[in-house]
């Protein structure tokens, strides 16, 4: 068989049972959707800035220097490490017990991120309410400044932003179209493959192509199924003196 | 079940259906499928029950008594017979009967409306229908209808049921075997090719059954 048959062939599997599809692709996406829209409980983000910059001890130096930059941008690597560990968030848990969280819970919800080659880092908290998520971060951006220097011996970091508490954004996730049409695509391909699948493992002869593959014998007739309607023109030609194939027009 | 009720035979209710063209069809095509020694005793079988055998049998024996030929079907089907319900006969003499010797081939074969098509149905059911079939009788029954007829149909169980259709297909010029679309599986389809074709039948082909109807193609509206 021909790579075009073989298209052929599957597409025309396809076709005869394309409402598996339909079907799959419209479960999936409604399932998507009312799983997005109704149990998900959205999550919410809220982030502070940060800039890493040692003030220049020289007095007089007043333009920036690259290798500066280059030590705060390393330094970032170093903070990203230290905002983990118990030294900065049991400070947070000790001074804002209102909060109700843990240590490890903080650890694990809060995120430090740098763009590459600034001197700009963020950090993200993400909780179900983005009040309190904001205060906990802003929390923990005041306590990691106060501590850094204490623990580095220098005070390089600045607050650029703090997370507004009574903004209200939109959730982060989830994100029900996007969702969706995830889903929408995953369901059609799903429903394809279970077409195919269910191809596979059919193992019927259903055409004159089966039937020479299977038996390796010639197919002499291929009959549909017989309806009601096909009896109904009851034309009763008990003695018919046509010939064969001439049937027809002996009747009309 | 079905089986029992008499069954309407499309190619004589309505000729000029695409399917009766597809059972003339198949009539032209059994006509040329073997060269070298004509398809006089023609056997139609299926690997399991209600694949269409019977539907086929009967159809194809129509087809052939609208082309003028004297056709004779063979109600070998000793399981369940039906062919005395389809034709609205008695079933008091048959072939059973013929076979033990207790009637005349000549008593026991019935004309039918249907001009050309005599049918000679199975008679009372015995309790071993294998060894009747493979009796020495039913060889002379067999010569007898040749003689007198231009073509002898047979119909059989299944296959994979019983031995009766292996039995009668090496008495047979050739054996249909019908196929079903819908419901056969394949192994089942090749076990049965497998036995028709150990006992050295000559399977001259395939009738696809119960096909979607989507695949038979317009040309056969032609006709009308």
């Amino acid at each position: 068989m021909t790579t075009e048959l073989d298209l052929k062939h599957y597409i025309s599997i396809i076709r005869k049972r394309i409402w598996i599809v339909a079907l799959v692709v419209v479960l999936g996406t409604a399932a998507a959707g009312v799983i997005s829209y109704m149990l998900i409980k959205p999550v919410y983000q809220a982030y502070t800035k940060l800039i890493v910059n040692s003030p220049n001890i020289k007095a007089g130096m007043l333009q920036l220097d690259l290798n500066a930059i280059n030590t705060n941008i390393s330094l970032i690597n170093t903070y990203k490490e230290i905002i983990r560990t118990p030294a900065i968030m049991d400070l947070v848990v000790q001074k804002h017990p209102e909060f109700g969280v843990t240590t490890e819970e903080l650890m694990q919800k809060i995120t430090f991120s740098s763009v590459n080659g600034t001197q700009v880092v963020t950090l993200t908290y993400t909780d179900h309410d983005y009040k309190k998520a904001a205060n906990i971060v802003n929390a923990i951006s005041e306590v990691f400044q106060e501590q850094i220097p204490q623990i580095m011996m220098v005070d390089n970091v600045y607050l650029l932003h703090m997370a507004k508490v009574e903004k209200m954004p939109s959730p982060v996730k989830p994100n029900p179209k996007v969702n969706m049409a995830i889903s929408f695509v995953l369901c059609f391909l799903l429903g394809i493959g279970i077409i195919l699948l269910l191809d596979y493992f059919d193992d019927t002869i259903k055409t004159e192509a089966d039937v020479e593959r299977a038996l390796g014998l010639p197919t002499l007739g291929a009959v549909p199924s017989i309806k009601q309607g096909d009896l109904k023109r009851k034309r009763r030609k008990s003695t018919i003196s046509a010939k064969a194939g001439e049937a027809s027009h002996v009747s009309n | 079940m079905s089986q029992t009720e008499a069954r309407p035979i499309i190619t004589d209710l309505n000729p000029m259906s695409p399917i009766s063209e597809a059972y003339r069809t198949l009539r032209t095509n059994l006509q040329f499928a073997s060269v070298d020694r004509t398809l006089q005793l023609l056997m139609v079988t299926s690997a399991s029950p209600r694949e269409g055998k019977t539907t086929t049998i009967n159809n194809l024996a129509v087809a052939y008594a609208q082309s003028e030929k004297s056709v004779i079907l063979v109600d070998a089907d000793l399981r369940k017979p039906t062919a005395h319900q389809t034709y609205n006969l008695s079933n008091r003499c048959g072939l059973t009967n013929v076979l033990t010797g207790q009637a005349a081939a000549a008593d026991a074969i019935k004309e039918t409306q249907i001009s050309h098509l005599s049918v000679l149905p199975s008679g009372l059911i015995p309790p071993n229908p294998s060894e009747l079939l493979g009796s020495r009788k039913m060889d002379q029954l067999l010569e007898e209808l040749r003689s007198r007829f231009d073509i002898v149909l047979i119909d059989t169980p299944p296959v994979l049921a019983v031995s009766d259709a292996q039995v009668m297909a090496t008495r047979c010029d050739g054996v249909l075997l019908v196929v079903n679309a819908r419901s056969v599986k394949r192994q089942q389809a090749v076990k049965a090719r497998d036995a028709l074709q150990f006992v050295q039948a000559n399977i001259v082909g395939v009738m696809l059954n119960q096909t979607s109807s989507r695949d038979v193609g317009a040309y056969y509206e032609y006709s009308q």
